[in-house]
C-alpha cells in the first residue's frame, strides 16, 4: 500500500515538475520579471509566515505518525489536530494574500504562472487536509492502532510532499 | 443483513445507476456553471463533464468502499468479496467488478469497440482522399482526422496493458489479483464517459487541431477541441492509477521463487510500460490543463501576445508523447516475445538482454522528445544531441529482432495464427524502425517532417508493433480467457487479408511523402490521385479483414470448441490452470524454479502446480 | 543440415541480396527536385541512409524467410534445441548496431552543420504567415508580394513570422522547411543552385485552409530578379483582413 502511495507521489512530482518547467522557460525568455510594468512581485511577509506554518505542520504530522506507531490514541488525536489547524491557517493566509496581491489570473503570463502554481499547490493542501480529517475521525472512533495505521503513514508521506513542493514554490516564485 | 445495509452509503450500484448519475451530474454541473456562475459555453461543458464523471462513478459504485472507510465505518468483508463477481454471471461485466480477469475483458472489448469506431473514421478519411478535390468538406475532414487519431491513440495506449495485461499479469506472476483491485476497476470505469465525450466531439463543433492539439490553433473556438482535451486528461488519470497498480503488483506480489529475472518477458514489458505511464503522463495532463486554462480562465501560458510561449506546449506535450509511443509499443513487443518461444518450441533467445532492452528503451525514451520538433523553431542547439539520442535508441529497440530471430532460428516452428502475427510484426516493425532513422536524421527530416512519410512511419510502428501484438496476443490467449478455441481458418484469412492490405495501404505513403504530399490535408495535387485511390482501396480491405476477426471472435466465444487448459503447451503460469481460470486463479500459489522458457530441456516444468483439473467451463 | 551449414547458407543469401540492394540504391536521386545546395546535401543523406538500411532489412527478411522455409515443425510434439542465448553473437550484434548508429549520426551531424552554413546572408526576405496565405516582404527594396523571388547562387536568409497560429514554410525543391511561430521570428538560409519556378506550401496544420495555403517560388538570376523587383508596386498587395 505504501509503495503505491510513494508511486503516486512520484507522479505528482512530475505534475509539479511540468509546471515549474513552464515557469522557468517563460521566465527565462522574459528580459524582466514581472514582464509588465505596474505589476509588482508579492511581498515576502505572508508567504514567509506560510513557510513557517507548513514546515512546523510537517513536524507535527511526523509526531502523529510516531504516536500512531505506538498506538496512543490521545496523542494521535492531539498531533493530527495541531497539524490540521496549522494547515488550515496556511489556507487562510494564502487566501488573504491572493485577495490583496494586486493582480489577477488575467495579468498575462505573470499572473498565469503565479496563480496556477500556487493554485495547484493549494488544491493539494486542501486534499491533504481532507485526508487528515478523515484519518482523525477514524482515530477518534478507535480505528487506528499500532498494527493498523497505514492511513496515517500514507497521509504523512503526502503531507511531507506537499510541504516540499511549497518550499520549492516559495524559493522560486518569491525569492528568486 | 443490517450491518451490511448500514455499511454501504450508496445504494446497490450498476450501469443504469451510473448513467443516471452521469445525467444528474451533467445537469448539476452545467446548471451551476450556466446560472450560478454566468459562465461561457466552455466552462459549462467543463463543469458539466466533471460532475457527470463523478456522478457516473458514484452510480457505478466505484467509491462505495472508500466512502464507507472514510466515514469511519467497518467495510463489510463479504460484500467486498462479492464485488469479485460470480463465475458465469454476464452481468459482472457491466458492474463495478474487482476481479482483474473481468476488468481485463472489459478493457479488451472496449478497446476493440473503439478500434472499430476509429477505423470507420479512417474509412471516411480515405473516402475523401480517394480522389483530388473536396468531396465532403474541409471542416468534416479535419474533425474526422483528429478524432481518428485521438481514438486510435487511446486504443494503442490501453488495449494491451489494460486488456491483456490486467487479465494475465496476476496469473503470470502467481498472484490471486492485482495489488489494488478496487482501484483497478475504477481505472476502467473512468473510460466509458471519456470515450463518449471524445466520440461526441462532432456534435460540439468538432476540432481541427489533430490529436497533437498545438496552440494557438487549439486555443481558438470550437467546443469539440475542449471535449477532446478533457477526455484525454481523463484517460491519463486512469492510466496513472493503473500504472501504480501494475508496479505494486509486480514488485510485491510475485509467487515464491519468481525472482525478477524469472518473470515472463511480457510482464517485464508491461512493468517498464507502467513506469513510463506513471512518470510521463502527468506532464501532458498538465500541458492540456494549461491549455484548458488558457481557453477557460484567461491564462496566457501559450499566448505569445501576453508573454506566453507557444513552443513550450510542444516541449511539454512531446516530453510525454514520445514515452507514450513506447507505452503503446512495448506491450506489443512483450506479447510478441512471449509468443515466439511457444511456437518455435525454443527458449527465448537472450532473455536477460531483452530485459535490459526494455529497461533501456524506457530510460532513453525520456531523452528524445524534441525529434518531433526539429523544424519547430526551437533552440538550435537541441538538434544535434536529440539526433544522437534518437539514433541511439534504435540500438536497444533492435534487440527485439535479435531475441525473436534468435528464438526462431533452428526452432521447430508451428505456424498457428499467433505465430503468423509474430512474423507480420517482425516485418512491419522493421520497416517502421528503419524509416524512423530517416526521421531521426535532421537533414532528411527537413524534407520528411509533416508529410505522408511520417504517417506511414508511425502506422508501421504502431500498427506493426501494437496492433499486430494485440492480434497475436488476443488469438494466443483467447482459449485461456474464453475457454474455447477460435477458428484457425478464419484466423488465417484475417491475418493474410489484413497484412497484405496494411502493407498495400502504407508503403505507397512513403513515396508520397518524399514526393511532397503533406499530411493532414483534405486535398492534394492531381498527380497523386492514382496512388491515393489505390491506398483508399487497400485501406477498405483492412476494414473488411477486421470484420472477419470480429465475427471469428464472437462466434468462437459463443460456440467454439472447448479448449484444454494448455493447448499450446506453454510454460508460463497462466497455462497451468484451467481455461478460463477459477476466480481465485490458483487453488494453491505455485512455487517457481526457473524462467518459463525451458523448451527443449527434458522434464521442464518451471512452475509446479500439479495437473490442472479438467473443469466444466463457464463463459 | 548442420547448424553451421544453415548459418552459412543464410549468410550467403544475405550478402548477395545486400550487395544487389546497395548497388541499386547508390546512384539514385531520392529527392525529386533539387534546386539548392541544401537539397543536394539532404539528398546525399537520403542515399546514405537508404543504402545503410538495405543490409539491415535483408538481415531480418532473410532470417525470417529462411526460418519459415527450413525450420518448420514436422512433429507437433517435438521441441527445439535448448539454446538460451549466445554471448558472442549478442555482443557482435550490439557492437555493430552501436557503430552503425554512431556512424550515421556523425554523417548526419556534419550534414546538418553544412546545411546551416555560415550565418551571414546577403539577400533577405521577411515572410509572414497568416490563416491562410503567405506574404513576402523584401526589406532591401521595400517590395511586398505574394510570391517568393530569390536570386540563384547567393545565400538567402528567410525570416519567418506568424500573425496567428503556427504555420510552416516548406519549399521541397530548396530543401527548406521551418515553422512560423507567433511571438518569435525563426530563420532559415538557403543557396539556390538552379533557376526555375517551384511550389511552396504550408506544412503545419493551421486550420481549415491549410490544404490550400500554397505559394510560388521563383529562382532567377540577379538581372531578372532586379527587373521583377523594380516592376512590383511599392507596398504591394496588402494582407487580407
Amino acid at each position: 500500500m505504501l509503495l503505491g502511495v510513494k508511486l503516486g507521489i512520484l507522479s505528482e512530482v512530475m505534475l509539479f515538475g511540468a509546471l515549474f518547467a513552464a515557469y522557468f522557460v517563460i521566465r527565462g525568455e522574459s528580459s524582466e520579471w514581472p514582464p509588465v510594468a505596474g505589476l509588482e512581485r508579492p511581498e515576502l511577509l505572508l508567504p514567509g509566515l506560510n513557510t513557517a506554518l507548513l514546515v512546523s505542520s510537517s513536524a507535527t504530522m511526523q509526531m502523529a505518525v510516531r504516536a500512531a506507531r505506538g498506538g496512543d490514541r490521545s496523542r494521535i488525536l492531539r498531533w493530527l489536530g495541531v497539524t490540521l489547524i496549522l494547515g488550515g491557517i496556511f489556507i487562510l493566509v494564502q487566501g488573504y494574500e491572493f485577495a490583496t496581491n494586486g493582480f489577477g489570473l488575467d495579468a498575462g503570463v505573470f499572473g498565469s504562472t503565479f496563480y496556477i502554481l500556487t493554485g495547484f499547490h493549494g488544491a493539494h493542501v486542501l486534499a491533504g487536509l481532507g485526508l487528515m480529517a478523515i484519518v482523525t475521525n477514524r482515530a477518534r472512533l478507535g480505528l487506528v492502532s499500532a498494527e493498523h495505521h497505514t492511513a496515517v503513514e500514507a497521509t504523512s508521506y503526502y503531507w511531507h510532499f506537499v510541504d516540499a513542493v511549497w518550499l520549492f514554490l516559495f524559493s522560486t516564485l518569491y525569492l528568486l | 443483513m443490517i450491518a451490511a445495509r448500514r455499511a454501504s452509503l450508496v445504494p446497490a450500484p450498476g450501469l443504469l445507476r451510473a448513467i443516471g448519475g452521469a445525467v444528474i451530474g451533467l445537469a448539476l454541473g452545467a446548471g451551476l456553471a450556466a446560472f450560478g456562475l454566468q459562465a461561457e459555453l466552455g466552462q459549462i461543458l467543463a463543469l458539466g463533464y466533471i460532475f457527470a464523471l463523478l456522478g457516473f462513478l458514484l452510480g457505478i459504485g466505484a467509491f462505495r468502499f472508500w466512502l464507507t472507510w472514510a466515514a469511519g465505518r467497518e467495510v463489510d468483508v463479504a460484500e467486498e468479496h462479492a464485488a469479485h463477481g460470480r463465475a458465469g454471471d454476464w452481468r459482472r461485466y457491466f458492474r463495478f467488478t474487482t476481479d482483474h480477469k473481468v476488468i481485463g475483458v472489459q478493457y479488451l472489448v472496449s478497446a476493440f469497440v473503439l478500434f472499430f469506431i476509429a477505423g470507420t473514421a479512417a474509412m471516411l478519411m480515405r473516402f475523401e482522399l480517394a480522389q483530388p478535390g473536396i468531396a465532403t468538406s474541409k471542416d468534416i475532414y479535419n474533425t474526422v482526422m483528429s478524432t481518428h487519431g485521438a481514438m486510435m491513440i487511446t486504443v494503442a495506449l490501453v488495449s494491451i496493458i489494460g486488456g491483456l495485461g490486467n487479465y494475465l499479469v496476476p496469473l503470470m506472476v502467481g498472484a490471486r489479483d492485482m495489488a489494488f483491485p478496487k482501484a483497478n476497476a475504477l481505472s476502467y470505469w473512468m473510460l466509458p464517459l471519456a470515450i463518449v465525450l471524445v466520440a461526441s466531439n462532432p456534435l460540439l463543433g468538432g476540432f481541427d487541431s489533430g490529436w497533437t492539439a498545438y496552440p494557438p490553433l487549439s486555443q481558438q473556438a470550437n467546443l469539440g477541441q475542449q471535449a477532446y482535451l478533457m477526455a484525454f486528461v481523463t484517460v491519463g488519470v486512469s492510466s496513472i492509477l493503473s500504472a501504480i497498480n501494475f508496479l505494486v503488483t509486480v514488485f510485491r506480489m510475485r509467487a515464491p521463487g519468481m525472482s525478477l529475472m524469472r518473470m515472463p518477458i511480457f510482464v517485464w514489458a508491461l512493468t517498464v510500460t507502467a513506469a513510463l505511464a506513471l512518470i510521463a503522463t502527468s506532464v501532458v495532463a498538465m500541458a492540456f490543463t494549461m491549455l484548458l486554462f488558457d481557453r477557460l480562465l484567461g491564462t496566457s501560458f501559450f499566448r505569445a501576445s501576453r508573454g506566453g510561449d507557444v513552443i513550450l506546449f510542444q516541449h511539454l506535450f512531446w516530453f510525454y508523447s514520445h514515452p507514450a509511443v513506447y507505452i503503446m509499443a512495448l506491450p506489443g513487443l512483450g506479447a510478441i516475445l512471449e509468443i515466439v518461444p511457444v511456437f518455435a518450441r525454443k527458449p527465448l533467445f537472450a532473455y536477460p538482454l531483452a530485459v535490459l532492452m526494455f529497461v533501456s528503451i524506457g530510460v532513453m525514451s525520456f531523452m528524445v522528445w524534441a525529434h518531433h520538433m526539429f523544424v519547430s523553431g526551437m533552440a538550435e542547439f537541441f538538434h544535434i544531441p536529440i539526433m544522437l539520442t534518437t539514433e541511439l535508441i534504435s540500438v536497444p529497440t533492435g534487440i527485439v529482432f535479435l531475441a525473436a530471430l534468435g528464438t526462431i532460428w533452428m526452432g521447430r516452428i508451428q505456424f498457428k495464427v499467433p505465430m503468423l502475427w509474430v512474423f507480420g510484426f517482425l516485418w512491419a516493425f522493421l520497416i517502421g524502425g528503419i524509416t524512423g532513422v530517416f526521421l531521426a536524421d535532421v537533414p532528411t527530416d527537413i524534407t520528411l517532417s509533416d508529410t505522408y512519410f511520417v504517417v506511414a512511419h508511425f502506422h508501421y510502428t504502431i500498427v506493426g508493433g501494437t496492433i499486430f501484438g494485440l492480434f497475436a496476443g488476443t488469438y494466443y490467449w483467447f482459449p485461456k480467457i474464453t475457454g474455447r478455441m477460435y477458428d484457425e481458418t478464419l484466423g488465417r484469412l484475417h491475418f493474410w487479408w489484413f497484412t497484405i492490405a496494411f502493407n498495400a495501404t502504407f508503403i505507397p505513403m512513403f513515396w508520397l511523402g518524399i514526393e511532397g504530399m503533406r499530411r493532414r490535408v483534405a486535398d492534394y495535387p492531381a498527380g497523386f490521385g492514382l496512388v491515393n485511390l489505390f491506398i483508399s482501396f487497400a485501406a477498405l480491405n483492412i476494414a473488411l479483414s477486421v470484420v472477419v476477426f470480429a465475427f471469428n471472435m464472437v462466434r468462437s466465444w459463443r460456440r467454439g470448441p472447448l479448449a484444454a487448459p494448455n493447448p499450446w503447451r506453454a510454460q508460463t503460469l497462466e497455462w497451468q490452470v484451467a481455461s478460463p481460470p477459477p476466480i481465485e486463479n490458483f487453488d494453491q500459489i505455485p512455487i517457481v524454479t526457473d524462467t518459463p522458457y525451458q523448451y527443449g530441456s527434458p522434464g521442464a516444468a518451471p512452475g509446479s502446480l500439479g495437473a490442472a483439473p479438467a473443469r466444466r467451463l463457464r463463459p | 543440415m548442420s547448424p553451421r551449414r544453415h548459418l552459412l547458407t543464410a549468410a550467403a543469401a544475405w550478402v548477395v541480396l545486400s550487395v544487389i540492394g546497395v548497388v541499386l540504391v547508390a546512384g539514385m536521386q531520392i529527392i525529386p527536385v533539387i534546386a539548392s545546395r541544401e537539397a543536394e546535401i539532404e539528398n546525399g543523406a537520403f542515399v546514405l541512409l537508404t543504402a545503410a538500411s538495405v543490409p539491415v532489412l535483408m538481415l531480418v527478411v532473410v532470417g525470417l524467410a529462411y526460418s519459415a522455409l527450413r525450420f518448420r515443425s514436422t512433429d507437433e510434439l517435438a521441441d527445439g534445441p535448448p539454446v538460451h542465448g549466445h554471448t558472442g553473437f549478442q555482443a557482435v550484434w550490439v557492437g555493430i548496431s552501436v557503430v552503425l548508429v554512431l556512424g550515421l549520426f556523425a554523417y548526419g551531424a556534419i550534414g546538418l552543420v553544412e546545411i546551416r552554413g555560415a550565418q551571414a546572408a546577403d539577400f533577405q526576405v521577411n515572410i509572414s504567415a497568416e490563416q491562410w496565405a503567405w506574404h513576402f516582404e523584401y526589406p532591401a527594396s521595400g517590395v511586398k508580394s505574394k510570391e517568393l523571388h530569390i536570386p540563384v547562387g547567393r545565400r538567402v536568409q528567410l525570416n519567418l513570422m506568424s500573425m496567428d497560429v503556427i504555420h510552416s514554410f516548406w519549399v521541397p525543391a530548396l530543401g527548406v522547411k521551418q515553422d512560423a511561430v507567433p511571438g518569435r521570428t525563426t530563420r532559415i538560409h538557403t543557396t539556390a543552385t538552379e533557376t526555375g519556378t517551384y511550389p511552396g506550401m504550408c506544412a503545419e496544420l493551421c486550420g481549415l485552409g491549410h490544404t490550400g495555403m500554397t505559394t510560388t517560388v521563383v529562382i532567377s538570376n540577379q538581372a531578372d530578379l532586379d527587373a521583377w523587383l523594380s516592376q512590383q508596386p511599392r507596398g504591394g498587395p496588402a494582407p487580407s483582413p
